[in-house]
């Protein structure tokens, strides 16, 4: 029986890349394209790169164009730095808006399907929080393919990287890191579909495995979206950085959490509760539906909290309306198509004629496995881990800070995929060998464990009382008295799944088998999402504490945060703010400062 | 609150034991549930055995195809009183698409139903020299028109399902759908091999101009169209 938990075979490789979304591949295609015949092995959750949650990104990505005489890469700085409320790292903040055009660049000479004006160039567009002359007026600054901007990324990467022989191993994932003495070797990894452990030894290895939005119960994140990165880190002994820095967007359609884009406010969309009565104005009285997306969500969450919510009958979860009906026939077939289109697949109604049931769902995770400006991960004394790397949304280097704005996300990961991938060129150069010293001490006992265990509980069940808690209790709204509930409440789910048995014992294509140990991780993240969100007893960016409403620039760090051996314990640190821009003292520099986040 | 009674036979293989059974399934559900929903359900409360496949779950990335009621389609777009409606019954049978071997119950092995698109090479071979330092080429928004949609494919390969060439030599529609977006592409400089491949004995002369993928793409793309211009010797 142990036998199915030996390591099958071992290769060896120059890059592992954990995760082929488009930041791990934006990565892997720059070393081939600069080094051919590099060795890069790609793992992948889903059954094919191209089924990668980018996919999904439709709106755009944000890239100040050195043509436009409008528009300046500082513009694209400070609006990030005002969006991030005063968290996000400015040396990495200055590198990713300086280098962001020349990405764009990248993609559309590889073969990427921008929109385009009539002259044939790049269309551009203009988002929530993107202006010109620090918040003078709106900017149009992303660029995008139609409404499915990801999927051209994730194209465009999947096949530069086919093109130069890039090795996937799909339906795969890690589930240990070989880490000793702050050197990353590489990790073993899950083959999901014959149900065998492989180790993989690497020069270097690039975790990209994505965001963690399973840890609530609505989402706009795709299934395999359960904070695997997270968790493998801190079980390797290192921390995650403002693990309570989460995003939720004020509109995903009920009852799965498909984002419904922000258009349909910027039109005239009007949300109202369950008496059809129009809520915003008691929230934001001038800008009403048009306030910043996290002030949306709080009111749309308050009506619900109130019980001014409706109950949807099929997927028990409530929401308010967002009414269309008024809008004109044009605007719903020329400004909103898809997502009318949405509405009519996903809850079988028409929008021109119906209201349309919508509430916050969880969207992003702005924090994640910290790096330095090279993409370097660190550990808790912010050392460098050597040969480990981490890029996209399972990082936090910082870009975002506090809040993401919308277009930025995508653009993260092809600078800093790119950047990253210039830094292993120069480490590849240097090392000639991979260490293959670093013995695996950990996933043995852990899938063992999950087929001794004899209990009659149910993985599922308890999966879904985890997602029901975290957006019951810390979401939108958080309290020192309702995480305090939900860091109860996960301790139990912790006890329970460990006694939890499975159904199947054979390893091969077993899901059951992958969702016990996904739930694992969804507990670490969630876990220390409770801690980190406990001890920022204040309101920044998408962090909102009911019991701390405002900011307090004495907690203007990053929260580090550590796993201990006993589930629940943690030990939190703190990384200072790169202010770097707002040091130089250079122009405009004190548009760097702790500036207030004002719309 | 409407409800309805379904019965759900699913095509189910244990590649342990080198097994295949169909298993019948009795649930309850909502009229807006989605199909993928009910099978987490099945998970949730009846069987976490059944093995089934999907990522995005709103139709964007094509990992949930299967074959309901013999219709290839994306399981995360179908909703239980659509598919009531659409097939006149509430007994669904769920299979897997037959484009590549299968896994494990609704699973395939997608990576070997990826070799049709690796063979087309799905990516510019030989780019058009760079226009200069910071500039994208110009692309003339009518010309990018006429191609546009076909972009929009998600390689969800329920036209090669559909498509009964495709069960044979021809690598399929989608695949060939990918050859012909860089024919039209002005960016792709080589021409030549593409349409070696367009005209191979795997190629567009398999297509027999049944329009049976068209029918089922759940992206709307007309990919008999494009393929019928490449059979009139379009490019
Ligand atoms: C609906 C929607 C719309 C969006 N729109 C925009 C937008 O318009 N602009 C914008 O900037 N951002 C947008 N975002 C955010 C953006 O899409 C994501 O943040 C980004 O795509 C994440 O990319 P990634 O490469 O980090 O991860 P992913 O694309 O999620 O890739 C992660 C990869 O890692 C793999 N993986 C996961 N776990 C493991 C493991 N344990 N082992 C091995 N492999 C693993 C996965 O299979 C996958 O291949 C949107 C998000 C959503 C949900
Ligand atoms: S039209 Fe051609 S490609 Fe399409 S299904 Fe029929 S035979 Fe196949
Ligand atoms: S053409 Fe349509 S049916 Fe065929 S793979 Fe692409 S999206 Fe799917
Ligand atoms: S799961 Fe992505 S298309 Fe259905």
């Amino acid at each position: 029986m142990a036998d199915r938990f030996k390591i099958r075979s071992t290769v060896k490789c120059d890059v592992l890349i954990i995760g082929a979304g488009g930041a791990g591949l934006r990565c892997a295609a720059e070393i081939l394209e600069r080094r051919p015949g590099a060795r890069i092995i790609a793992l992948t959750k889903v059954s094919h790169p191209q089924k990668s949650h980018t996919a999904t990104a439709q709106g755009g990505l944000a890239a100040v164009d050195p043509r436009d005489p409008n528009d300046a890469n500082i513009f694209h700085m400070f609006d990030t730095w005002k969006g991030s409320d005063c968290t996000a790292d400015q040396n990495v903040v200055r590198k990713i808006c300086e280098s962001a055009w020349e990405q764009i660049i990248w993609l559309e000479n590889r073969g990427m399907h921008f929109s385009r004006d009539p002259q044939g160039k790049l269309s551009k567009r203009t988002f929530g929080g993107h202006t010109r002359n620090f918040g003078e007026a709106s900017a149009f600054r992303a660029v995008f393919e139609a409404d499915r901007t990801g999927k051209g990324i994730m194209d465009t990467g999947w096949g530069e990287c086919l093109k130069r022989g890039i090795h996937f191993i799909h339906q795969t994932v890690a589930v240990e890191l070989l880490i000793e003495d702050r050197h990353c070797a590489g990790c073993i990894a899950f083959q999901q579909k014959n149900g065998t452990f492989v180790q993989i030894l690497a020069k270097a290895t690039v975790f990209a495995s994505g965001g963690s939005g399973q840890v609530f119960k609505v989402t706009t994140n795709c299934r395999q979206n359960t904070g695997d990165g997270l968790a493998l880190v801190m079980e390797a002994g290192l921390p995650v950085m403002d693990p309570e820095a989460v995003q939720f967007h004020p509109t995903g359609i009920v009852g799965p959490g498909i984002l419904a884009s922000e258009t349909l406010r910027s039109v005239g969309g009007i949300l109202r509760n369950k008496d059809e009565e129009p809520f915003m104005a008691k929230y934001a009285p001038k800008m009403k539906e048009l306030a910043p997306r996290d002030l949306v969500a709080r009111a749309i969450e308050s009506e619900i909290r109130e019980g001014r919510g409706v109950m949807n009958p099929d997927h028990q979860i409530q929401h308010v309306w967002i009414d269309l009906r008024h809008l004109p026939a044009e605007v719903h077939e020329r400004q909103i198509p898809e997502v009318v289109s949405f509405f009519k697949h996903y809850v079988n109604l028409d929008p021109r004629t119906q209201l349309c049931p919508v509430r916050p769902s969880n969207h992003y995770h702005m924090g994640g496995i910290p790096t330095n400006e090279f993409g370097e991960v660190q550990d808790a004394g912010q050392q460098i881990v050597d040969g480990l790397y981490a890029v996209g949304e399972c990082a936090a280097a910082s870009f975002h800070g506090f809040n993401r704005l919308g277009t930025n996300s995508i653009l993260e990961l092809i600078t800093m995929g790119k950047h990253i991938g210039d830094r292993i060129i120069e480490r590849l150069e240097r090392e000639s060998s991979v260490r293959s010293d670093i013995a695996p001490c950990r996933f043995q006992e852990k899938f063992a464990g999950y087929f001794a265990a004899g209990g009659a509980d149910h993985i599922g069940q308890i999966r879904n009382i985890l997602r029901a808690v975290m957006t019951e209790k810390v979401s939108v709204f958080r309290t020192e008295a309702g995480i305090l509930e939900a860091i109860e409440t996960l301790r139990e789910l912790d006890e329970r799944a460990r006694k939890t048995k499975l159904t199947q014992q054979s390893t091969a294509m077993n899901q059951e088998l992958v969702q016990r140990w996904e739930l694992d991780n969804l507990l670490a993240v969630s876990m220390a999402i409770c801690q980190a969100a406990l001890h920022r007893k204040e309101s920044r960016g998408a962090h909102f504490r009911d019991d701390f409403p405002t900011r307090n620039d004495a907690f203007q760090y990053h929260t580090l945060v550590s796993t201990t051996d006993e589930f629940g314990k943690v030990e939190l640190g703190r990384r200072e703010v790169d202010m770097t821009i707002f040091g130089a003292k250079g122009e405009n520099y004190e548009k760097f400062g702790l500036i207030e986040r004002k719309y | 609150m409407t409800t309805y009674d379904l019965t759900l036979k699913v095509h189910r293989y244990d590649p342990d034991r080198d097994k295949s059974w169909v298993q019948t399934y009795q649930l309850t559900a909502g009229r807006i549930l989605r199909f993928v929903d009910l099978l987490r359900k099945i998970n949730d409360e009846q069987d976490p055995t059944l093995a089934w496949g999907s990522s995005c779950e709103h139709g964007q990335c094509g990992t949930c195809s299967m074959k309901i009621n013999g219709k290839p389609l994306l399981a995360c777009e179908l909703l239980v009183e659509n598919a009531v409606a659409q097939f006149g019954t509430t007994t669904f049978t769920l299979e897997p698409l037959g484009v590549a071997p299968v896994v494990r119950d609704l699973v395939i092995d997608t990576e070997k139903a990826y070799f049709r698109l690796d063979k087309v090479k799905p990516y510019i071979i030989r780019p058009k020299a760079q226009p200069g330092e910071g500039k994208e080429h110009l692309v003339d928004p009518k010309s990018l028109e006429r191609y546009v949609t076909a972009t929009r494919c998600i390689n969800c390969f329920c036209c090669t399902e559909a498509c009964i060439a495709s069960h044979h030599n021809f690598l399929g529609p989608n695949a060939m759908l990918a050859t012909i977006v860089r024919l039209m592409d002005d960016r792709e400089e080589e021409k030549e091999e593409r349409l070696k491949c367009l005209y191979s004995n795997e190629g567009v002369y398999r297509c027999h101009s049944s329009r049976a993928c068209s029918h089922v793409c759940p992206k709307g793309i007309d990919v008999a169209h494009y393929i019928a211009l490449a059979k009139a010797g379009a490019f």
